[in-house]
């Protein structure tokens, strides 16, 4: 693809993923170079808003009509949308605890406007529109994000891992906090690709970057039990980022 | 009737917007819309355990996420009563000030820069000034590699935990920082030299109250129990305990918002706000900024918060490089995390973020789960000041050409540095009648 017309979008979220593109300091210059940026609101005030894209960058979960609406007219004039991170992807935390009772909530926090406010339960872009490229990770990693420009631009799709996050944590010889330790570590049910951050500074993973596609779930979740990690713990912690069963 | 309307400001962090309508002279409406998702993650919070807790709170916002990480342990851990050790007290410092090199510079260059120089972003402007653009990466890429190398990650950090660290940094990756940081203090000092050159942005004009974190022994964003408001040359002292007294929450009559007020006034936090309250203890090379970009202190005009910014920015660089050369003289000492034994209470924390005062107030019960939780951003409580600045502005210049007035009102408001992301207690639905 020589110079792709691009949109970079946000939903609601924390504006994690956007940060990351800005973040590549190194590279920035030269991918703003490579890509033809029509539409980045949080970069940019002279924006075109209607024109059709080849790719658009969608990061933030759906968490209102707006946002579903912001959503729809991406996805019309943009040939490739790719969702951006773990909210984009999976929900994120906006999701976590989907059946919780959400006009309680509101009443809470907000008092009695908050039935007046334009909200729904989070959803991921899938739920919504099609998505045809997930990026997850909260935030996402910098080297995935460069790697799969690079790969578009060269008109070829991104290849990341769906193995879990143990496998990346074995290959860096980190000490098992599982097995050497007791926490209840999210690394055997995870999306790999962040090179086992978390477990490698000795911190247990709390799974942010949503469920990995190749793992074991019976037998890790049997492991837990034999250790005497209460289900509804470990499927809590795992609820985090990314709701399980639709719920 | 006039009537100013931006739909959706840009170069900020999140979605917000103005609306502004007139009668004739008389100002009906003036509002800074928010129109973010509310992701209820206060409510979401209630039942997990405390070592959940800061994971989950730093996703309010990423530019802010050191703030929100660290600020929530610090509530945590002082609803447990657990102390860390000095030298965690001063790597978190350090994260800290890596968050706000990073911040600002990201502010400075690439969301307000571009409107001094009338270019639409940074990128358009590094196409014809790519010396300024390369330098405020330069110092972005700085803090950035501070929060890396303490915090495990730039954005939501990993590596900070209840009670201290999962994991020290190693001498190697301090002494690459001294380098660093040392590269810095001459972009620091070109920083300055750019702030100095750009046109004078002067706007509005109002007498206007600060709110900041109270330091008597140096600047630090992270530790301190005080918070000092000052109006009309009054200075006085709130317990960080007593922070509903300053955040008191009220419905606008004229929207959804919650707005905050002390005694009835709105009030300004962040970079403007800090100088004005900790002049005395600011060190020297800060001190010789704010002479070089004649800032005057207190300043009634919002448009300083970008001098603000840096000025800090130098005076980060400087206060982390001699945290650094302390750390390498004296040596990591090679401690673990301090043991946290969950207890039922209430734990109040509060902390400078870039953009200004963050509380993080949590009540747990006995097994270490989070009973009730509260968050208030900078961006919450600048909503009303922000409105009050709009309000001025429209007010002092008279008669204006409406293009011409909402790009100052823009400019205003994102001399504020907002954060809508971060507002997660400001939640107001636009009028779409």
């Amino acid at each position: 693809m020589s110079r792709p017309r691009v949109g970079i979008f946000g939903l609601t979220g924390c504006a994690g993923d956007q940060l990351v593109i800005l973040n590549c300091e190194d590279q920035l210059l030269e991918v703003v170079e490579a890509l033809d940026i029509r539409d980045f609101l949080m970069a940019s005030s002279a924006n075109d808003t209607s024109c059709p894209l080849d790719v658009a960058l969608v990061e933030g979960a759906v968490l209102s009509r707006r946002d579903e609406e912001a959503l729809n007219r991406i996805r019309e004039r943009s040939s490739l949308l790719v969702a951006l991170g773990t909210c984009a992807v999976w929900g994120g935390v906006a999701a976590m605890d989907r059946q919780t009772d959400r006009a309680a909530l509101l009443a809470d926090i907000y008092g009695e406007q908050g039935a007046a406010y334009d909200t729904q339960p989070a959803r991921a872009l899938h739920e919504v529109v099609k998505v045809d490229l997930n990026i997850s990770g909260c935030p996402i990693e910098k080297d995935q994000f460069l790697g799969a420009i690079a790969h578009l631009l060269n008109g070829d799709p991104p290849v990341f891992p769906e193995y879990p996050v143990c496998a990346e944590c074995r290959m860096r010889e980190n000490n098992c906090l599982l097995l050497e330790g007791d926490a209840v570590c999210c690394g055997p049910l995870t999306l790999a690709g962040c090179e086992a951050r978390c477990p490698a500074l000795r911190v247990a993973c709390a799974g942010c970057r949503g469920p990995a596609s190749d793992a074991s779930v019976a037998s890790v979740l049997a492991m837990f039990g034999e250790r005497g990690v209460p289900r509804e713990e470990i499927a809590r912690k795992l609820r985090t980022f990314a709701p399980v069963n639709g719920g | 009737m006039g009537a100013i309307r931006v739909e959706h400001l840009a170069r900020i962090e999140g979605h917000g917007g103005i609306t502004v309508e007139l009668d004739g002279d008389a100002i009906r409406k003036v509002q800074f819309d928010i129109f973010e998702g509310a992701r209820l993650l206060e409510g979401l919070v209630r039942g997990r355990r405390y070592e959940d807790i800061s994971p989950i709170v730093s996703r309010v916002c990423a530019i802010c996420s050191v703030a929100h990480a660290l600020t929530s342990l610090r509530a945590t851990e002082a609803a447990f009563g657990v102390e860390v050790s000095p030298q965690t007290s001063l790597l978190r410092d350090l994260m800290f000030l890596g968050q706000s090199i990073e911040s600002h510079a990201l502010h400075l260059f690439c969301l307000a820069l571009p409107d001094y120089l009338d270019y639409p972003s940074v990128v358009a402007l590094a196409a014809e000034k790519p010396g300024a653009a390369a330098l405020g990466l330069r110092l972005k890429k700085l803090g950035n590699s501070i929060q890396e190398a303490i915090g495990g990650r730039a954005v939501h950090p990993v590596n900070a935990i209840p009670g201290g660290f999962g994991r020290l940094p190693t001498p190697e990756q301090l002494i690459t920082l001294r380098q660093a940081l040392r590269q810095g203090q001459t972009d620091g000092a070109a920083a300055l030299d750019l702030m100095a050159s750009l046109p004078p942005a002067d706007f509005c004009h109002a007498d206007t109250v600060f709110a900041a974190l109270h330091s008597d022994s140096d600047y630090s964003y992270y530790r301190g129990d005080q918070v000092v408001v000052l109006a009309h040359g009054q200075r006085e002292t709130v317990p960080a305990s007593a922070y509903q007294r300053l955040t008191n929450e009220r419905p606008a009559p004229h929207s959804h918002a919650k707005h905050s007020s002390y005694q009835g006034r709105p009030f300004m936090v962040g970079a403007l706000a800090r100088l004005a309250a900790r002049r005395e203890v600011l060190d020297s090379r800060a001190e010789d900024a704010l002479k070089r970009l004649n800032l005057r202190l207190p300043s009634n005009n919002p448009m300083d918060n970008n001098r603000a910014q840096a000025v800090e920015l130098v005076g980060d660089i400087e206060r982390a490089l001699a945290l650094l050369e302390r750390l390498l003289r004296e040596g990591l000492r090679d401690e673990r995390a301090v043991p946290v034994t969950p207890r039922a209470g209430t734990g109040t924390a509060v902390t400078e973020a870039p953009r200004g005062l963050l509380f993080h107030s949590y009540t747990y019960d006995d097994e270490g789960r989070i009973r009730s939780a509260d968050v208030i951003t900078p961006t919450a409580l600048n909503a009303a000041s922000i409105e009050e600045h709009f309000r001025c502005a429209v007010r002092q210049n008279a008669a204006p050409e409406q293009a011409l007035l909402a790009k100052k009102l823009e400019m205003i408001a994102r001399a504020y540095d907002p954060c809508v992301s971060c507002s997660v207690h400001l939640i107001r639905a636009r009028d779409e009648t």
